[in-house]
């Protein structure tokens, strides 16, 4: 921070921004810098209302900058970082109004996470309950594993999940993801995650007929409790520090597990160096999701419709089984689909982001491009659009799940925990 | 008379009868059944371990013939909003130098990145610093 090279700094932010700028301040141990808020549309380029807005809070720029410290200023009162390990006794609707007050939903009612649900949720892991996987950004939250299960069994996980949310969460702490601006950003980013392996089937992840949609409890639970991990390990809180404009719907959930077995092709975690034995979660955050049927029904009109869908964006398309067995008929495998999009899809150009590039970056095939074979039976084709690589300087990020010892006894106690829906 | 307290008794009965079947199904009651089962909770909020925090440094008593550093970040407000308050500091103080320092990256501290020392030498040549994100 520029204050730790001794001089007084203020921060001009547009007034929305205030409260997110006061928490990274906090986040990176002081508090008291002064920031002053403005009302200039966000990343408006009119001259008039800069001007405007400007002026309207110059004096107080330059009061913040010889203003005269206060003793809380020059000494800030130092945090204990502690919670208590109890939050709260009540009935179900207590507990429920609590959380709410609290901050610590995400609007839905949640499981009471007692003592004895999150003992359960922690026989999903040989990991001791104050195993710390990492620690999670803005506010460097501690993801032990104890806390990772609270949140867990709020969202109505089952302790099978538990090994997939460790690997999303030790995926989250890996920079090349770039978590730190997708999480917080203004884009309204949520995190995409694709399930590869065993475990797909021990824990009844839907990889078929709407799996992005609700029904199914562990593509439902697991994304909603990263989605409360986030927001209670990490910190980033909707209009305080996850500065989404918009928001996203997809920050409720964006599970699907791969279709391995329909697919002719070679799963996703082999395809990005694991082996077809290992259980992997790879992970991207995109603010785009689009599907629409393609224009020919043979390898050219899929790929051509997917050329027209995709940019060099890092994106990740959901080919249903049926198409991707169109394309290995003609002679396709998924790295000469990736070849065919390069070729022929649009470079992504931003007037926005100034670039420093002397050209559109192209699109990097091991980095940004996921080809997933999932969905029912149907025509659509799905793609999801993230941002980068270029700017953001993000890859997708693949990380192996492990499972505990107990696996198979805690998957028998759980396996048959499915819908069935009766005929009408 | 026996059998008017008899069949009394044998009302009573069936009213009270009615009524305890009303309750348990939580209907007929004026007063809905509570639940009320308890849960001792555990806190999702979780530890970190505490940054000291630190004073932010001494102010400077006037801007006149003073150093200023425009931060300006890559979002496409900033660079109008920090060129909006150049001139005016120098309408307001003829004697101020601005230097501005322009940053490209996403949600970057400089100072970790290739640019470090340029931002440091930038950082340490200034009297002050005002700080323009855009948004």
């Amino acid at each position: 921070m520029i204050e730790d090279f001794g001089k007084p700094v203020v921060l001009l932010a547009n007034n929305g921004f205030v409260a997110d700028a006061q928490s990274a301040a906090s986040s990176k141990g002081m508090p008291g810098i002064r920031i002053v808020g403005e009302s200039v549309a966000c990343e408006s380029t009119v001259i008039s209302e800069i001007e405007k807005g400007v002026a309207a809070v110059m004096k107080d720029v330059i009061e913040a900058l010889t203003r005269p410290l206060t003793p809380e200023e020059k000494s800030p009162k130092q945090p204990t970082g502690k919670t208590p390990r109890v939050a709260f006794k009540g009935t179900l609707q207590e507990v429920n109004q609590f959380f709410y007050r609290k901050g610590w939903t995400d609007g839905l009612p949640i499981i009471p996470p007692t003592e004895e649900a999150v003992a359960e949720m922690m026989t999903g892991t040989d990991l001791p309950p104050d195993h710390i996987i990492t620690t999670i950004i803005p506010r460097k939250g501690k993801a032990t594993i104890e806390k990772i299960a609270v949140n867990a069994v709020m969202a109505g996980a089952l302790p099978t999940y538990m090994p997939v949310l460790i690997a999303t969460v030790q995926a989250l702490a890996d920079p090349k993801t770039r978590f730190d601006t997708f999480e917080v950003s203004t884009g309204s980013w949520a995190p995409f995650l694709a399930i590869n392996g065993r475990i797909r089937r021990d824990i009844n992840i839907n990889c078929s007929s709407g799996a992005l949609s609700p029904g199914d409890i562990a593509n439902a639970a697991i994304g909603r409790a990263v989605g409360l991990i986030v927001k209670n390990i990490g910190g980033a809180r909707k209009a305080v520090e996850d500065m989404g404009v918009i928001g996203n719907p997809g920050k409720y959930s964006l599970v699907i597990g791969e279709d391995e077995e329909a697919s002719p092709w070679e799963p996703l975690s082999v395809e990005r160096g694991f082996t077809k034995e290992d259980n992997t979660v790879t992970v991207f955050f995109p603010n785009t999701f689009i599907q629409t049927v393609p224009g020919g029904t043979d390898a050219k009109g899929i790929l051509d419709t997917l050329a027209g869908m995709t940019n060099s964006t890092m994106s990740s398309i959901i080919l249903i089984p049926s198409w991707a067995q169109v394309l290995s008929n003609e002679g396709y495998t998924k790295q000469k689909v990736k070849e065919y999009l390069a070729q022929h899809a649009k470079p992504y150009t931003s007037s926005v982001v100034p670039s420093t590039a002397a050209s559109p970056p192209k699109m990097d095939l091991d980095k940004s491009l996921m080809i997933l074979v999932a969905g029912g039976p149907g025509s659509f084709i799905g793609l999801l659009r993230s941002a980068g690589p270029g700017f953001f300087e993000n890859a997708l990020v693949t990380k192996k799940i492990d499972l505990p010892k107990n696996w198979n006894r805690l998957v028998a106690k759980y396996k048959n925990l499915i819908p069935n829906y009766e005929k009408y | 008379m026996n059998r008017y307290l008899l069949a009394l008794f044998i009302g009573l009965f069936a009213v009270m009868a009615i009524r305890g079947l009303s309750m348990a199904q939580g209907a007929g009651s004026s007063e809905p059944k509570r639940p009320d089962i308890q849960f001792e909770v555990l806190s999702p909020w979780a530890d970190v371990d505490p940054i000291p925090f630190r004073g932010i440094s001494p102010r400077i008593p006037t801007l006149a013939g003073k150093k200023i550093g425009l931060f300006v970040n890559p979002k496409r407000a900033a660079m109008p909003i920090a060129e909006s308050i150049d001139r005016r500091l120098k309408a307001m103080y003829p004697d101020v130098q601005t230097i501005v320092f322009r940053s490209f990256g996403a949600n970057v501290n400089e100072i970790e990145t290739e640019n470090k020392e340029r931002f440091t030498a930038w950082a340490k040549g200034l009297d002050a610093v005002i700080a323009v994100v855009g948004d």
